[in-house]
């Protein structure tokens, strides 16, 4: 009996060394992260050194990056991509952002009936395939299929190559994107929403505050920081944006590069090589992201330093 | 006891690895390919080889798009197929000049069986051969057969009476032709290309092409290009959007009457129903009629492979008549062997394809040999020209800049 509670606090003493029991709490997943998260990044900055594939590698310093934004190819094509992605987010802020917190005030209405129903509607989208998206929005934008039927109902001004345009293809990508994703904002301020606390909303009632003034002085403070969060998830993940653009335009950015965007853009030079050669150059790969990464880094700390922290 | 638990797993793991480790004795090869469409048809292949040798091959492709960056990665890290597809010409090469693929020169049979424009494309130019030529494709009109007959039209054999034709089905309210420009690589491959030979000549024009003593601005190709720009006056409504798998659907639905292609999509109309046919691009009135068929798979060894002897075997199987042969009752319809031997196909169909090729001069596409940098240019312009933003004189003018600056280098 004695020798048990001997060990018992040994071995309490190992595992705690200076009190510092809770290193053990985040080691699994601090090296999960180093492993699998930090160390690729860093290697890939490190890439950006380098030239050539993985066979011979050679060191060639600051080139892929002189290339990047110097080569007049290659430096267009860059600048293209990060245009094009601004209008891509741009889109996501204003229309899916907008659109997910008005959906989520009126399925937070408590009068409203058949608010489950809605709020799975406006779910679904998000649990589909992008290429499934792709696909499906590639058939019913497709003149040639879709063409006969919207000219029956009357509708013949929308049968338009909308994906063959340079000035439409990026905007009716961005709107499908919209489309299928804005759910998932939707369900955070739905979230939000339900966490204020009843009494502000009934002393704002009481107050005489009509639905508009209840929205813009209570709810919409007390949701700013999911705002903040949702402008930084909507940030990060469309300058990784690459799927949509595959399903439905093709990983070159057609048409002429007009729905390039920086993920196609890396998948092209980093990942797949230009058709037909195919032969990538991972050093300009790792180049764009790591000229990326610290362009969303300047873009994501004063968004999160506008509207965390302060509760 | 805890240990004892421990142990127990490791015997029970290690027992589970045994029947692994027993069975990498037998001989099991891998293959690797872009072509992963294909996988049913290239697996039966590969079981009718084991059970004529004995050798199990695994067929493990990639998608087409990645295919080059997948092999190279695998070959780079010694993870690569024993056997895999060699793309054609400075691709292919590249592997050969690195060290990885075997050389295939004193594989008997392959020098001997092969015609020298099927062995020009796997082969370097010191008469060193990478590749074991596989199969090659040709770039055709398909056209529906009944849409021809119900509306009194012949089958085009000059391009002035493809475009009479096809102004007669425009007029008609039938689109011509079914092929669009958003998969940016079609226009070029098959439609521009397979039309070119007519124009420019074979094998022996292009090296002059190749090495600047012809430009491409000439008149040739400036012909080609204004006939280009005629015929796609005659693309389908919205061709902007319409991509290379719209048109067998097109095609097949009656919705248009030809569609360019490559002979690889035969085998896809079937599902339609159509009665469809297929002619040669045709040349201008007065032209030598040529066409484009284009060597693109050939099939090599990994020189780090731990069976180079039924590597070797197989490809030398490949390069016999017999293993042609019966490779082709097994290819995907519409690629054809390229040795120098009769062939029959169990399609009648792809049988009238191959025999296009009669009588005509035949040569690869033309960019692949030595200008495949200019790919990338001429998809542009050529898309450009397609939607009326650019002239064939403006084009031809681009063709020759980009041309000066491979050839001076």
């Amino acid at each position: 009996m004695q020798t048990t509670v001997q060990r018992k606090t040994s071995s309490k003493n190992r595992l705690n060394p200076g009190g510092r029991y809770w290193i053990w709490y985040i080691l699994p997943a601090l090296l999960m992260y180093c492993l699998f998260m930090a160390y690729p990044m860093l290697d890939s900055v490190r890439l950006s050194l380098y030239e050539g594939t993985t066979g011979a590698r050679t060191f060639v310093g600051f080139a892929n990056y002189v290339r990047l934004f110097t080569d007049p190819e290659v430096s267009a094509r860059f600048w293209g991509a990060f245009r094009n992605t601004w209008v891509f987010f741009a889109y996501h802020m204003l229309v899916q952002n907008v659109l997910g917190m008005l959906f989520a005030v009126v399925l937070t209405n408590r009068t409203m009936k058949g608010r489950q129903f809605y709020q799975t509607v406006v779910f679904i989208p998000c649990t589909i395939a992008v290429m499934v998206t792709g696909y499906l929005f590639k058939l019913i934008l497709n003149p040639q299929f879709a063409g006969p039927t919207l000219r029956s109902m009357g509708l013949g001004f929308l049968v338009k190559p909308w994906l063959g345009s340079e000035k439409t293809a990026l905007n009716v990508i961005s709107l499908v994107s919209v489309w299928q994703w804005v759910g998932i904002p939707t369900m955070m301020f739905v979230a939000g929403l339900q966490g204020i606390s009843e009494d502000l909303l009934e002393a704002a009632d009481i107050a005489g505050a009509n639905s508009w003034q209840t929205f813009w002085y209570i709810k919409y403070p007390l949701l700013l920081p999911v705002v903040g969060m949702i402008a930084i998830l909507t940030f990060v993940s469309n300058f990784n944006a690459f799927d949509i653009i595959y399903a439905m335009a093709t990983p070159d950015g057609a048409p002429n590069y007009s729905t390039d965007l920086i993920g196609s853009l890396f998948y092209r030079y980093g990942v797949a090589g230009k058709h037909p050669i195919g032969i990538p150059e991972p050093g300009v790969g790792a180049a764009i992201s790591t000229a990326v990464f610290f362009m969303l880094l300047a873009g994501v700390v004063p968004t999160l330093r506008a509207t965390q922290g302060k509760e | 006891m805890r240990k004892l638990t421990a142990l127990l797993l490791a015997v029970l793991m290690m027992a589970g690895l045994l029947p692994a480790l027993t069975q990498a004795e037998t001989v099991k090869l891998t293959m690797g390919s872009w072509r992963s469409d294909d996988a049913e048809k290239v697996q039966a292949l590969l079981d009718k080889y084991k059970e004529l040798t004995g050798v199990e091959i695994a067929f493990q492709p990639t998608v087409s798009d990645q295919y080059n960056a997948t092999l190279r990665l695998q070959l780079d890290n010694g993870t690569g197929p024993d056997l895999y597809y060699s793309r054609s010409y400075a691709v292919g090469q590249e592997l050969f000049d690195a060290g990885f693929s075997m050389d295939c020169t004193d594989i008997p049979g392959v020098k001997e069986n092969f015609p020298e424009s099927a062995l020009d494309a796997w082969q370097t130019p010191d008469g060193k051969v990478f590749a074991v030529p596989f199969a090659a494709v040709s770039q055709v009109i398909y056209y529906n057969k009944t849409l021809f007959a119900e509306n009194g039209l012949e089958v085009p054999t000059t391009f002035e009476e493809l475009i009479a034709v096809s102004k007669a089905f425009k007029e008609k309210g039938i689109e011509p032709f079914a092929n669009g420009i958003a998969s940016n690589w079609d226009i070029l491959e098959c439609v521009y290309l397979g039309m070119l030979p007519n124009y420019v000549g074979g094998a022996d024009q292009r090296a002059l092409y190749e090495s600047g003593e012809k430009k491409m601005n000439d008149e040739a190709f400036l012909k080609s290009l204004q006939d280009f720009a005629e015929l796609a006056q005659y693309l389908p409504e919205g061709f902007e959007s319409l991509t290379n798998s719209d048109g067998p659907a097109m095609l097949g639905l009656g919705r248009s009457a030809m569609f360019i292609d490559g002979s690889w999509t035969c085998g896809t109309f079937a599902d339609y129903g159509v009665e469809w046919g297929a002619i040669a691009f045709p040349a201008p009135e007065g032209a030598t009629p040529a066409m484009c068929f284009h060597p693109d798979m050939g099939i090599t060894g990994n020189n780090a492979t731990k069976y180079p002897e039924e590597v070797k075997a197989f490809l030398t199987w490949l390069a016999t008549p017999e293993g042609a042969q019966t490779t082709s009752t097994y290819l995907p319809q519409g690629f054809f062997p390229m040795i120098d031997a009769p062939i029959t196909f169990a399609d009648p169909a792809v049988t009238e394809i191959l025999a296009l090729n009669d009588g005509k001069v035949l040569d690869a596409r033309f960019v692949w040999a030595k200008l495949l940098n200019m790919y990338t240019p001429m998809v542009e312009q050529l898309n450009a020209l397609t939607k009326g933003e650019t002239t064939p004189e403006a084009v031809a003018e681009v063709f020759a800049a980009e041309q000066a600056k491979i050839v001076g280098q």
